[in-house]
């Protein structure tokens, strides 16, 4: 029976190592939810090392990664890899940026972008491999030290090995350029807006246009800039890096050439000044369409046989001699310094850059290993045969480029879209003086890095 | 007995406590202990002294930010105050479907601003946009909606309106409640007429509702950050390049955290003086 007061010593009995038990249980959920360090690298009581390894989210590369990991498990049974897609965001390098600060990175990750890698390297966070003995070796057989330059950080380390490459060419409607009496596609700028002339209209003959020669995003969304400005900047430079050494070094004169192109395809309306939610070139709204060789999977999975299209290099200016340069998009194997098994990790990323995986990537994702003897290969050569438009943009690939190996990429970039918006998409400053606010601001920004 | 109440008032606020720690006061101070460095999120913090409030003092961008925050708040306010208190005693004057219609009017609250945003894009999209194809119908040119200068910040103004309007209506219609009847019946017996109730009557019962949907309204305003983000970038050449953008571009795109934490900071205070003058303003009306 309780008599009055009991229940004040009989809370403190039951309720005082309640509300411990609360506060532990709520600090212990906090310190383990906040406390991880690395979401990969771990070894189960088997002895077994477990990996983890993120790829890329879009569905063929998921599919790739699937069955090589698969491949390799069913291989290695003291060495799990565990594939995770990369957590979806805006951009690879927002969701890589969190994970280092996080701490929560995986071993290997395969969809890196050399433009990151200063940032991450002067950060610690991923692994120097050229430590590894048979790095250069792998480098030089694979991709060749010259090509492996542009590469090599500013501290002549590779925090980075590249894994695969998009070659930026033009893709054309074929069948739109039949109908208006086209034979050829266009490859220097005169022949880019002639055909542009011709290929522009109105459909419904009420004046307003509704067909162009070609879209770009105008929104001034850095990563933009790669697939419009840069890979015509390259062509037109014959590959002249940007900046080098904390120093502007760009060919002023091929920056103002690729800026008053780009101003006369949007002040003709040759390209129009919107935003499509689809994409126009598949919906035959554009003709042409600067672009990868991804897209070639995609056609052929979504429009095969519906689309008459053919690929050609981009546009150049009409003095241009030589080999057209572009842009490579180049996506890099790197290792996270929280990795716990670096050793392991390298096999992995060697199994990955391994022939066979290779064959696997143009087989699945449609995408072109980053290899010299891509086009002798005899695996290789039998897909090419029966993949004619993956062997053009194979042909181009010794031609890509890769952004610079110099931090703020990123604010660089977005400098180059203010312009290319100012300049080229509104028409509100020249050329001149746009590509010459371009390199001042570069020099800015190069400054305040120092 | 206080002793018990008072470990049972621990208990239970411990949960929020440690919530408000590590989600309100950690950032908080963190943030201020940013504005003195650089860091990119992931290598040390550098100290720089105040070089960061330096960039700001003399940082263009950040003003023109500022100017098109404004220019939204101005557009933006006005109109959905104006359309607010027409929608809301229109739905209090509705005797069948009122829950329907008052449901209808909220509805683009509760959508994701995203989801709203991407089918706006497709009505103001100057080239194949629903609007401007209406337009060329009846022989009219198109209007550049989000890719001139000059209208794509009271286009995007617009556009937040529609969506946040119905939170604003049900506020006033709260405030309706709070009328009392006879004030119209008496008015009525004087030969008011419906126009002079409603400007002798409702706006002045109304200015503690005015205050807080003004207030509100613009400390969401100056929040503005997917409806550019999603639509524009922030372009036409920055036209619509709101504060937050800024600040969000300066963090996570290009890896300044420090700057965006001195730009933060200050747009904080802003954002603090400009609700304390509205405040004073307001309520001595």
């Amino acid at each position: 029976m309780l008599v009055k007061g009991d229940c004040i010593p009989n809370y403190r009995k039951n309720h005082g190592p309640l509300l411990s038990r609360l506060i532990l249980v709520i600090l212990a959920v906090a310190a383990l939810s906040g406390c991880g360090s690395g979401s990969g690298g771990r070894s189960d009581k088997s002895g077994r090392i477990n990996l983890v390894y993120w790829a890329a989210p879009n569905p063929q590369e998921i599919q790739l990664a699937t069955q090589l990991v698969a491949k390799w498990n069913a291989t290695h049974p003291d060495i799990h890899v565990e594939m995770q897609p990369l957590p979806v965001n805006r951009s690879t390098e927002e969701v890589l940026m969190a994970a280092i600060a996080a701490k929560t990175t995986p071993d290997v990750c395969s969809n890196i972008w050399p433009g990151s890698v200063p940032e991450y390297a002067r950060a610690g966070a991923i692994v120097k491999l050229n430590s590894f003995p048979d790095f250069d070796s792998l480098a030089s057989s694979r991709v060749g030290m010259s090509y492996m330059e542009q590469f090599e950080s500013a501290d002549s380390n590779y925090y980075q090995i590249p894994w695969k490459a998009n070659p930026l060419m033009m893709i054309y409607n074929k069948k739109v350029f039949r109908q208006a009496g086209i034979t050829k596609p266009p490859l220097t700028y005169s022949e880019f807006l002639a055909d542009a002339a011709k290929l522009t209209y109105s459909s419904k003959g009420n004046g307003v246009i509704d067909h162009w020669m070609g879209y770009r995003d105008i929104r001034p969304v850095w990563w933009q800039r790669f697939f419009d400005f840069f890979a015509l900047y390259k062509a037109a430079s014959h590959g002249q890096s940007f900046t080098k050494n904390g120093k502007v070094v760009a060919d002023t004169q091929a920056v103002r050439e690729v800026l008053t192109f780009f101003g006369q395809c949007f002040e003709h309306d040759y390209f129009p000044r919107t935003y499509f939610s689809y994409d126009p070139f598949l919906e035959g709204v554009v003709a042409t369409e600067f672009v990868g060789p991804w897209t070639i999977s995609y056609i052929r999975s979504n429009y095969g046989g519906k689309l008459d299209f053919g690929v050609a290099p981009i546009p150049v200016p009409d003095n241009h001699t030589g080999p057209v340069d572009t842009y490579g998009d180049h996506k890099c194997i790197s290792i996270f310094s929280t990795t716990r098994y670096p050793l392991q990790s390298w096999e992995f990323v060697k199994y990955l850059l391994s022939e066979s995986s290779d064959l696997e990537l143009l087989k699945v994702a449609s995408q072109l290993p980053v290899r010299k003897d891509l086009l002798s290969i005899s695996e290789f050569a039998s897909f090419f045969q029966k993949n004619p438009d993956m062997k053009t943009f194979a042909e181009e690939a010794p031609y890509a480029h890769e952004v610079d190996q110099t931090p703020d990429q990123k604010e660089i970039f977005d400098a180059i879209s203010q312009e290319f918006e100012k300049c080229s998409v509104y028409n509100k400053i020249g050329p001149e003086k746009a590509t010459k606010e371009l390199v001042k601001n570069v020099k800015v920004l190069l400054d305040w890095d120092e | 007995m206080m002793r018990k109440s008072g470990k049972i008032g621990l208990a239970l606020s411990t949960p929020y406590l440690l919530f408000a720690l590590a989600f309100v006061v950690f950032p908080l101070l963190f943030s201020v202990y940013l504005i003195f460095h650089r860091w990119d999120g992931m290598s040390a913090p550098v100290w720089i002294g105040l070089k960061n409030l330096r960039r700001l003092v003399s940082d263009s961008l950040f003003y023109q930010s500022l100017l098109n925050t404004l220019q939204f708040l101005v557009i933006h306010i006005p109109l959905q105050i104006f359309f607010a208190l027409i929608f809301a005693v229109g739905l209090n004057s509705i005797k069948i479907f009122r829950g329907f219609f008052r449901a209808v009017y909220f509805m683009p609250v509760v959508v994701s601003g995203v989801v709203v945003t991407i089918v706006w894009l497709q009505l103001y999209s100057f080239d194949y946009g629903i609007i401007n194809n209406l337009l060329t119908q009846f022989g009219l040119p198109r209007v550049p909606w989000l890719v001139s200068t000059d209208l794509a910040m009271p286009s995007i103004a617009i556009m937040a309106t529609w969506k946040n309007v119905g939170l604003y209506t049900v506020m006033f219609l709260a405030g309706l409640q709070g009328v009392p009847e006879e004030y119209y019946e008496a008015a009525t017996i004087d030969g008011a007429t419906s126009f002079q109730k409603f400007v002798k009557i409702t706006v002045p019962l109304l200015a503690p509702t005015m205050t807080l949907v003004v207030i509100l309204s613009t400390i969401n305003g100056f929040s503005l950050f997917v409806e550019p983000f999603v639509m524009t970038g922030g372009g036409p050449l920055n036209a619509t390049l709101s504060s937050v953008l800024y600040i969000y571009n300066q963090a996570f795109s290009f890896g300044h955290l420090g700057y965006a934490s001195a730009l933060g900071f200050v747009f904080a205070l802003i954002i603090l003086a400009a609700v304390l003058i509205q405040r004073k303003f307001l309520e001595t009306e």
